[in-house]
């Protein structure tokens, strides 16, 4: 949103330099994102007559003598540097700090020779003439500003250049060059004259304000420049005079019924609202006007709309477009021969009502909609003229053969807007502002103000308003206010600071004895303590006190009720807490002394989950030597399907940016696997990837909240096989200080594993009744509520010791042809855990019962032939067992599997054992190995090699 | 210095000299001996030292700039990496921790209620338009700010408010809006919610306690200043700009709009249970996002979730 500064001047008498009433603006009202300063844009523009225009043969140039008046006195030739005339004085003395005395080229008694390539140059008009070395205004301040130079022109000298209002940026066209009207005042007051200063006359020394005005989406009042000026004298502690169309506005009355009819002159208006919800109020006027195209002048309303950010484009237009700007109403107008005869009627009958499902209309700009029922439209006797709030209908379009009008100003329910905004993408300044709820007060004052402008009187007017809203009272105390600001403000300041702006305040006394007193009390104390509090951290040291010198300290104000009447403009004035943000937001939140949170020495709850996570992440990257990813939550469709996921079981993002991002994941995995495909692509080859992130899907069910059950997983990927990710995996669970178990791999969640070659990691958690009910109490009692429909029965039914069934996930090599639909070429191995499982799963302890023998340990190799499908973990468990029996401390460490052929394999083991009490003798040695390869022999029918 | 070979050939000489001590008297014998044993103590010596200096004489240099010695493989360290954006959300949960706060971290699919009604946006209030939330086919929103778990916050610890006590909680956590991605903008990022009530809970507390928030994350006394804002569910709202840190450039001009804050609006306390009267509470939140890429001087956003090792390998 652009804001003039001079137009809130017309409102404010400001006093303030303007860096600072800007910084006042960005912190007690809105972000001011930018500023432009036009008065150096507009710098060496002058107002010319254009003596006389000679044809040039062969060409469509025009030879213009013109005179520039006093401008070329005050302004030197082309060489004088741009940045001379930037740090000159003030204008218009100033352009001649520098350059020599003589005159342009081609000049002549007092006149100035431009070339001129625009049609409609003619002879006695005044226009524009950008001086010799003047920057061309649209490419002031961009990276190539453009200098307009004294130069030859098919021969001709020229200097200068007459210039057309896109040059100016007031218009999109290029077509021809400004005409001004002879008669005209400027925004100086005075009748305008060859060599005046073009920014003087048109009110171009100013500075145009960038509001982001997102967070002023409740102040519908804003979205007009009066309803801004009030604001900057409020935050100015000025109070505000209200311009007429405000001051007479509240005035107005509601009609009593829902229609009401008028008839003069054989002419009849009638207006009908279906429903006050979707309109509280409909204004209307017929009024004789025959729409012009623009004028051929440059007028100052041309000015006003484009600081705005807005084109001039007819007086009609112009006319509702500029009382938009001023007041924030939007209004539109109709073609009453054209209304009349779409609705198939004599006399002009309005209905305004919601569509029916389907209702088509074909809109100003040429689109056609199909309506729904939430959408607004204006009705000719039925027959839809408008899209309510958001744009006219092409069948009742102004055009050159308008004769009469109907000018519409109302108000529509937000709600309504809303949706037809955003369902038919309509994103005009109308809807912007009807979008905020305009309130329905305005609608006949600026109807009125308006018609006026138009120069015109209304042949009928109609006003139909079926239940004016009544503004609430918002009573507050200033106990309420110091207390939740954290301030000490006295009652004058606080009932000066609302009054500015328009709120009605009444003080009233509570008596300090009785029910009502007692009532208020403790908010008062409340209060006083805010005050006592309030003062700066840094210095702030002393002691509060105890409640009751407070208490006796406190304001007796603190007791006085306020009552706070908001101005019908104020759709945003409800509860106390809205009139604290008034009153804090007006004297400024900087204004505030800061102060502590008073907090009692209880130290914050660790997030068991959250502790899991960070220690995750210590091991996958410092001992692991893994690399940290993050992914984005949402993948295709396509990769679920290259991965052998179903896409169905997937939550799918309705609105989203791109097919890429489509479903939310129900694992980790196949992302990680898109960046092993990009990082090989990349040139590495030896990585390992992992992420902890949430997953979901539709099997997974909803939790006790009724929205989707989420789990927090750790996906590993690595180059290499099984034995690669187990190996990073096995030092991950000594970490944690788990035992890893893995067991056969049946058809689970993991479609993308080679089944063969992978395993699901089992929790072995058990839990009894009792300590398992306070266990799953304490998931239950996660906001997340993870609660898995497996462990809530038993808890319900109080039943007795049960396993979490879960696993606490699976590891293994991505399958080949998943791996090939990836397009990766190296063999890839990943384990995925379920993080709340392998909580779940954790030891309570850390003890790790280490035991070391003071006397030197026995090293023997060990190779043991056995049948293929004897497992590695059954020999290992074997050994372990024998020297479990046979000595004090021991390890079996595996040395390698070598398999020749396929019926048996050799496996070998590193053995390590000593006795806790003294040396082994070699005959205690011998006898200990005996036992240890006899166990395996007999068990296994095994061979020791 | 005397040759290795040198010395070797005086103590040779010297080990024939013990074959003299026989002809000795047996009171010359002695001292001889001790005579002979010290000769023959110093020349072991000058051996040693001659042997080592002819030993480090053949260590050849190397070149210390090169990653390895001529014709070996290059040594490699394997070294892991975290995520920049998780290493800032650690640390920013730590000072909360250090400051006494709770941590709930926000779930990545939630609902409507969650997202605007218990937050009191009101059903089809443009204000919602703002926040360019993504839908699933069911409805549910994967959330456009981690404001969505404050009713849950307020919610599981409303109880401690009754026993004395007040509610300090963060949320840290994932979020997504519908919008296109550039340099500056990502539909997935992360941020960081707090929530504190108690029945004395103030602005000028808010200010302070966000104050020092900043002054632990960067190290320095900092200014602050405000812009009023609006969000549905804080009354007063603002956002909250800090002095451009030392840290990063700053040289006491720069600001940097850090966060949005405000006090919790009555009815977001009311929909949760909590007395609006008794107690006050103020809420805020802000990216995490935007604090890595300014501590780490990036200038593209969309490096953090493109998972390439170029740039993870940085961190």
């Amino acid at each position: 949103m652009k804001i003039s500064l001079n137009e809130i001047k017309k409102y404010v008498d400001i006093k303030i330099p303007t860096d600072e009433l800007i910084k006042l603006i960005g912190s007690r009202l809105v972000e001011v994102e930018g500023t432009d300063d036009w008065s150096k844009k507009y710098k060496n523009i002058y107002i010319v007559k254009v003596i006389s225009c000679e044809k040039i043969e062969g060409t469509h140039l025009t030879l213009c003598k013109i005179d520039a008046g006093e401008s070329t006195k005050f302004f030197s030739r082309a060489s004088v540097p741009h940045e001379a005339q930037e740090q000159a004085p003030p204008a218009p003395a100033g352009g001649r700090a520098a350059g020599s005395q003589k005159d342009f080229v081609g000049s002549h008694e007092g006149t100035v020779q431009v070339v001129c390539g625009a049609p409609n140059v003619h002879e006695g008009m005044l226009t524009v003439w950008i001086a010799p070395g003047a920057i061309v205004p649209t490419t002031y301040g961009t990276d190539e500003p453009f200098e307009i130079s004294e130069r030859k022109l098919r021969g001709y000298d020229s200097a200068g250049m007459l210039s057309g209002a896109d040059e100016l940026g007031f218009s999109d066209e290029h077509k021809t060059i400004v005409e001004i009207d002879p008669e005209m005042i400027g925004a100086d007051g005075k009748k305008v004259t060859p060599g005046a200063s073009f920014a003087d006359v048109f009110g171009l020394n100013d500075i145009i304000l960038d509001i982001e005005n997102k967070s002023l989406t409740h102040r519908p009042d804003t979205f007009g420049l009066i309803g801004f000026a009030r604001e900057v004298a409020g935050i100015l502690g000025q109070k505000f005079t209200e311009p007429e169309i405000f001051a007479t506005a509240g005035a107005s009355v509601a009609g009593s019924g829902k229609t009401s009819s008028k008839t003069s002159e054989g002419i009849a208006l009638d207006a009908n609202i279906s429903d006050p919800e979707i309109c509280p109020r409909y204004s209307c006027a017929i009024v004789d006007f025959t729409d012009t195209p623009h004028s051929e002048y440059l007028t100052l309303d041309d000015i006003f709309l484009v600081k705005a950010d807005m084109r001039p484009i007819s007086p009609i237009v112009d006319a509702t477009n500029i009382l938009m700007l001023k007041t924030g109403q939007p209004l539109h107008a109709f073609d009453y021969d054209k209304f009349v005869k779409v609705g198939g009627t004599k006399q002009s009958k309005i209905i305004v009502r919601t569509a029916k499902p389907g209702e088509k209309l074909e809109l100003l700009d040429g689109k056609n909609i199909e309506c729904d029922e939430n959408d607004i439209l204006i009705t000719s006797n039925d027959v839809p003229v408008a899209l309510a709030g958001a744009m006219g209908g092409k069948n009742t379009e102004i055009d050159g053969h308008t004769k009469r009008i109907i000018l519409e100003s109302a108000t529509f329910s937000l709600y309504h807007l809303r949706k037809t905004q955003m369902k038919h993408g309509i994103f005009s300044e109308a809807i912007t502002r009807f979008t905020k709820g305009q309130p329905s007060g305005l609608t006949m004052p600026v109807l009125e103000a308006t018609i006026k402008t138009l120069g015109e009187e209304p042949l009928l007017i109609e006003d139909c308003y079926p239940a004016k809203p009544e503004q609430p009272t918002v009573p507050v105390t200033l106990g309420d206010i110091n207390s939740l600001l954290g301030t000490s403000y006295d009652l004058d300041t606080v009932v000066r600071t609302l009054e500015n702006v328009g709120l009605e305040v009444d003080t009233d006394e509570v008596a300090s004895t009785g029910e009502e007193a007692a009532n208020i009390s403790s908010s008062s104390v409340r209060a006083s303590l805010g005050a006592q509090q309030a003062r700066p951290v840094k210095t702030g040291a002393s002691a509060a006190g105890s409640a009751r010198d407070i208490a006796a300290s406190s304001s007796e104000h603190d007791f006085i009720r306020i009552s706070v009447k908001p101005p019908f403009w104020r759709t945003d004035i409800h509860i106390k807490e809205d009139v604290i943000e008034e009153v804090g937001r007006l004297l400024g939140y900087d204004n505030i002394p800061l102060d502590y949170a008073k907090r009692p020495f209880i130290g914050a709850h660790e997030d068991a989950l959250l502790v899991l996570k960070s220690r995750l992440r210590d091991i996958c990257s410092d001992r692991l030597a893994a690399n940290e990813l993050l992914t984005y939550s949402f993948v295709s469709r396509k990769l679920q399907e290259n991965v052998g996921e179903n896409p169905e079981d997937s939550y799918k993002i309705v609105n989203s940016i791109s097919p890429e991002l489509q479903c939310f994941r129900q694992s980790l995995t196949p992302s990680l696997l898109e960046k092993v495909y990009m990082n090989l692509k990349a040139g590495y080859s030896d990585f390992s990837l992992y992420e902890i992130n949430q997953v979901t899907k539709k099997s997974f069910g909803l939790n006790s909240e009724n929205v989707p059950t989420m789990y927090t997983h750790l996906s590993f990927v690595t180059l290499g096989d099984f034995y690669q990710a187990k190996a990073y995996l096995k030092a991950l669970f000594k970490d944690l200080n788990l035992p890893l178990d893995l067991a056969s791999f049946p058809e689970n969640n993991y479609p993308y594993l080679e089944p063969v070659r992978s395993a699901v990691i089992t929790g072995k958690h058990e839990i009894s009744t009792s300590s398992g009910s306070a266990k799953l109490s304490s998931l239950a009692d996660r906001v997340d509520t993870p609660v898995k429909t497996v462990v809530d029965t038993p808890v319900a039914q109080g039943s007795a010791n049960f396993v979490l069934p879960e696993t606490i996930g699976a590891i293994g090599e991505v399958k080949s042809q998943v791996l090939k639909r990836l397009k990766i070429d190296k063999p890839v191995a990943v384990f995925e855990l379920d993080l709340d499982i392998l909580l779940e799963n954790l030891p309570k302890t850390n003890i790790k019962s280490l035991k070391f023998s003071r006397f030197p340990s026995v090293s023997r190799d060990i190779t043991v032939r056995v049948k293929s499908e004897i497992t590695f973990k059954d020999i290992q468990q074997a050994l372990e067992k024998a020297l479990a029996e046979n000595c004090g401390v021991y390890a079996v460490k595996p040395v390698s599997v070598y398999q020749a052929i396929s019926k048996t394999k050799n496996l070998s083991f590193n053995l390590t054992f000593a006795d806790l009490d003294h040396t082994l003798s070699a005959d205690e040695i011998s006898a200990i190995m005996k036992k240890v390869t006899d166990s395996v022999v007999k068990q296994f029918a095994a061979e020791i090699i | 210095m005397l040759s290795v070979e040198d010395i070797k050939k005086s103590l040779k000489a010297l080990n024939a000299e013990y074959a003299k001590m026989k002809t000795l008297a047996k009171e010359e014998r002695k001292a001889f001996g001790i005579q002979l044993n010290e000769q023959r103590q110093k020349l072991q010596q000058e051996l040693q030292a001659a042997e080592e200096a002819a030993a480090s004489r053949k260590v050849k240099p190397i070149d210390v700039t090169a990653p390895s010695a001529p014709n070996k493989k290059i040594p490699e360290i394997k070294q892991g990496s975290k995520h920049p954006l998780m290493t800032e959300l650690n640390r920013v949960l730590d000072i909360y921790s250090h400051m006494g706060f709770n941590i709930i971290e926000a779930r990545q699919l939630d609902d409507e209620f969650h997202m605007f009604e218990a937050l009191n946006f009101p059903d089809g209030h443009p204000a919602r338009d703002g926040y360019d939330t993504f839908r699933t086919e069911e409805g549910f929103i994967p959330p456009a700010h981690t404001s969505t778990m404050q009713h849950r916050a307020l919610v599981r610890y409303r109880d401690d408010l009754e026993k004395g006590g007040q509610i300090a909680v963060v949320i840290p956590g994932r979020v997504f809006r519908n919008e296109d991605v550039d340099a500056t903008h990502e539909h997935t990022f992360y941020q960081c919610e707090g929530i504190f009530v108690s029945e004395d809970a103030t602005m000028g507390q808010m200010l302070g306690v966000l104050k020092n928030l900043f002054e632990v994350y960067y190290g320095q006394d900092l200014r602050i200043k405000t812009q009023p804002g609006y969000f549905p569910f804080t009354e007063p709202s603002v956002e909250l700009l800090i002095e451009k840190p030392k840290s990063l450039g700053g040289k006491g001009d720069g600001w940097l709009e850090m966060l949005g804050c405000g006090m919790i609006h009555p009815n977001v306390l009311k929909i949760a249970g909590i007395d609006s009267e008794k107690y006050k509470g103020f809420a805020w939140g802000g990216g995490i996002d935007r604090l890595a890429m300014l501590k780490y001087g990036l200038n593209d956003v969309r490096y953090f979730e493109s998972g390439k090792l170029e740039f993870l390998k940085e961190f």
